[in-house]
């Protein structure tokens, strides 16, 4: 990852294993198909990066 | 020429926009691809001028889906992508391109099947497959997000 990074001059970012990044993909997307759809808030969806364990100034949907 | 009627008004076209958007989604799903603005123009008897009035309102108004740039044409529907990716989802014969692992796994959760993402490292190219069964994830190795959360939208072609 890290010689990945360096081909494209990127910064290493953060990691998320599986599990988590399947916890995610269930709840961050679960409402997409629904007519009365609409982007979540910012706490919204901080609130779900939280639930599964994506926290830190990383992860961090404030400036 | 067939005169399809006035444009919506204000209301009407939050309503329009709101069927449209929910339309591309099961388009996505049924068919693994975008509809372009003729298709969804001939599904809601608008002309293709006024469909891509409402795809540019979900695309800057609601920020509900990404456009090919300079163009009217669907790139993204997240999870879904009109583009071929370097990851491609199947489930028994239907296929679907993700526009990242993340939205790979997430076409799965959000039709509800089983299925797999295919993929490959992006150093050495070797195959790698995530397999979704019974609402469990099964796979080798770890998603690198790049992008902090906060700059997500700022370039999501690149995120």
């Amino acid at each position: 990852m890290r010689r990945w990074c360096e081909d494209r001059s990127t910064r290493p970012g953060a990691t998320v294993a599986l599990e988590p990044l399947w916890a995610l993909a269930r709840s961050w997307y679960d409402d997409r198909l629904e007519l009365g759809w609409r982007r979540r808030t910012p706490p919204e969806r901080q609130a779900l990066l939280d639930a599964v364990g994506l926290t830190g100034p990383f992860w961090s949907l404030t400036p | 020429m067939g005169d399809r009627g006035d444009p919506p008004v204000a209301g009407e076209r939050a309503e329009l926009a709101g069927r449209v958007r929910q339309h591309v989604y099961r388009w996505f799903a049924d068919t693994g691809r975008a509809p372009s603005p003729v298709e969804l123009a001939r599904a809601f008897e608008l002309t293709p001028s006024q469909v891509e009035h409402v795809l540019e309102e979900l695309a800057t108004g609601a920020d509900a889906l990404v456009l090919l740039p300079g163009s009217s044409y669907i790139w993204m529907a997240e999870p879904f992508s009109a583009v071929p990716t370097s990851f491609l989802v199947g489930s028994g014969e239907r296929r679907w391109w993700g526009n990242c692992i993340w939205d790979a796994l997430a076409i799965l959760a959000l039709l509800d099947v089983d299925g797999w993402v295919a993929t490959a490292c992006p150093d050495c190219g070797d195959e790698l497959r995530v397999e979704v069964a019974a609402g469990r994830v099964a796979g080798e190795g770890v998603a690198h997000f790049a992008v902090p959360a906060r700059d997500w939208w700022r370039s999501i072609g690149f995120t």
